[in-house]
């Protein structure tokens, strides 16, 4: 496991916890930058706002993007994640509630990588938490470093 | 003469305005009262289920942090508010299916029903491998219908006769068709716990439930969902039962008369 940085893009205090728990449950070690609207998700990435000058040249390993947010939902980031050039590979699986159709097609549809269902059982979440940190800060190569 | 024709053809043509408006009214108002069930049953999927995903794991969180402070009462009731949690988000999520399946598109086809009662049967067996089921499913059959709703009929049916006879040694479950008064109907006939006659009614309304959750176990959405697929098919399903003696649903698709005719 490498020591690169997991944005998690979530407005719920207690989902943020939940889903801390279930990281450090599984041993994943990462530090994990929560952002709590789309606006601080792009200032984080893009390196403005709270966040002007860090090094936009360090990417997260992944995103772990809520669909409902205040201000810029989940969508909203994804869009403009896709548009720009520093992002537009960054590896970004939606985690949410809902499986709406709808949801699913646009998530895809905008470039996400992967779609994640919460699940309401916690022993569910656990698992699927283990699963993501393996496939995403394992196994799965990341797309190359910028220079 | 020609005014009287001209007059008529005059309050024809406004008759025939109004009635357009009319339609344009309702096709607006029914259109909104779709936009709105959608954007509701978007919001449960999304809000409802948060609060619950805190339950159930900050419970889990006081089982693991707190266990040197809980003894084996306070264990059990966490327990039990975690079971009623997840039972909450699986009829939340019943719910959300069984308020799509109004708003998926539909496409019939010809099929094969028996196969697919077939196919459906043998993932029962295969789920539940111990199960002694005597299983008669008769071959041949054909309907017209949209293959994955039927087969969602199919499974619900079909995984209730499972249900309801699991406590027998052994079992009948039969699928076929039977001329029902003149009509013909499939049907999916089991051996098991059958219910009251006296609730036939409340049957097929969400949530309803005839048996005690500890009897069996089911959040009550399986058979509103099939009312709602063959009522999108224009067909019609009923029940025939007795405490003990087992159940039959019945149930026809549109088309079934003349299909009916031609074996």
């Amino acid at each position: 496991m490498n020591n690169k940085v997991i944005l998690l893009v979530e407005d719920n205090p207690d989902d943020e916890a939940l889903t801390v728990r279930a990281l450090k449950k599984n041993k994943i070690l990462n530090e994990v930058v929560v952002a709590r609207d789309g606006v601080q998700a792009l200032d984080y990435l893009f390196g403005e706002g709270a966040h002007a000058g860090r090094n936009t040249k360090e990417m997260p390993q992944v995103v772990l993007l809520d669909l409902k947010l205040p201000k810029l939902d989940g969508l909203g980031v994804l869009r403009r994640l896709r548009a720009d050039d520093r992002t537009r590979l960054l590896p970004v699986v939606i985690l949410t509630s809902s499986n709406e159709e709808q949801d699913l097609l646009n998530g895809y549809g905008l470039g996400a990588n992967s779609y994640v269902r919460k699940p309401v059982d916690f022993d569910a979440f656990v698992a699927a938490s283990a699963q993501l940190g393996l496939y995403w800060l394992v196994l799965n190569e990341p797309p190359p470093r910028r220079v | 003469m020609l005014i009287q024709i001209q007059e008529r053809d005059g309050a024809l043509q406004s008759a025939r305005d109004q009635l357009e408006q009319r339609v344009d009214e309702r096709t607006f108002q029914l259109a909104t009262a779709n936009k709105e069930l959608e954007s509701f049953s978007y919001s449960v999927s999304h809000d409802l289920r948060a609060p619950l995903r805190t339950i159930d794991g900050f419970s889990h969180a006081l089982l693991e942090d707190c266990a040197d402070g809980l003894d084996e009462a306070g264990r059990t009731h966490l327990n039990r508010i975690r079971a009623a949690t997840q039972r909450m988000g699986l009829l939340i999520d019943d719910l959300l299916n069984l308020s799509r399946l109004s708003r998926t598109d539909m496409h019939r086809q010809s099929l094969d029903i028996s196969t697919l009662a077939s196919s459906i049967a043998s993932d029962l067996r295969k789920a539940q491998p111990g199960r002694q089921i005597e299983l008669r499913i008769e071959e041949g059959l054909k309907a017209t219908a949209d293959p994955g709703l039927l087969r969602v009929v199919l499974e619900n049916l079909l995984s209730n006769a499972w249900k309801f006879t699991s406590k027998r040694a052994s079992a009948r479950i039969e699928f076929g068709m039977t001329p029902s008064n003149g009509t013909p109907a499939f049907f999916v006939r089991d051996d098991g716990a059958g219910f009251d006659p006296a609730y036939a009614d409340r049957l097929f309304g969400a949530f309803q439930r005839l048996h005690a959750m500890t009897e069996f176990a089911g959040t009550g959405v399986g058979l509103a969902t099939v009312q709602r697929i063959i009522h999108r098919h224009g067909g019609r399903i009923w029940a025939e039962s007795a405490v003990d003696r087992g159940a039959t649903f019945y149930f026809t698709l549109s088309e079934m008369v003349a299909q009916g005719a031609q074996q």
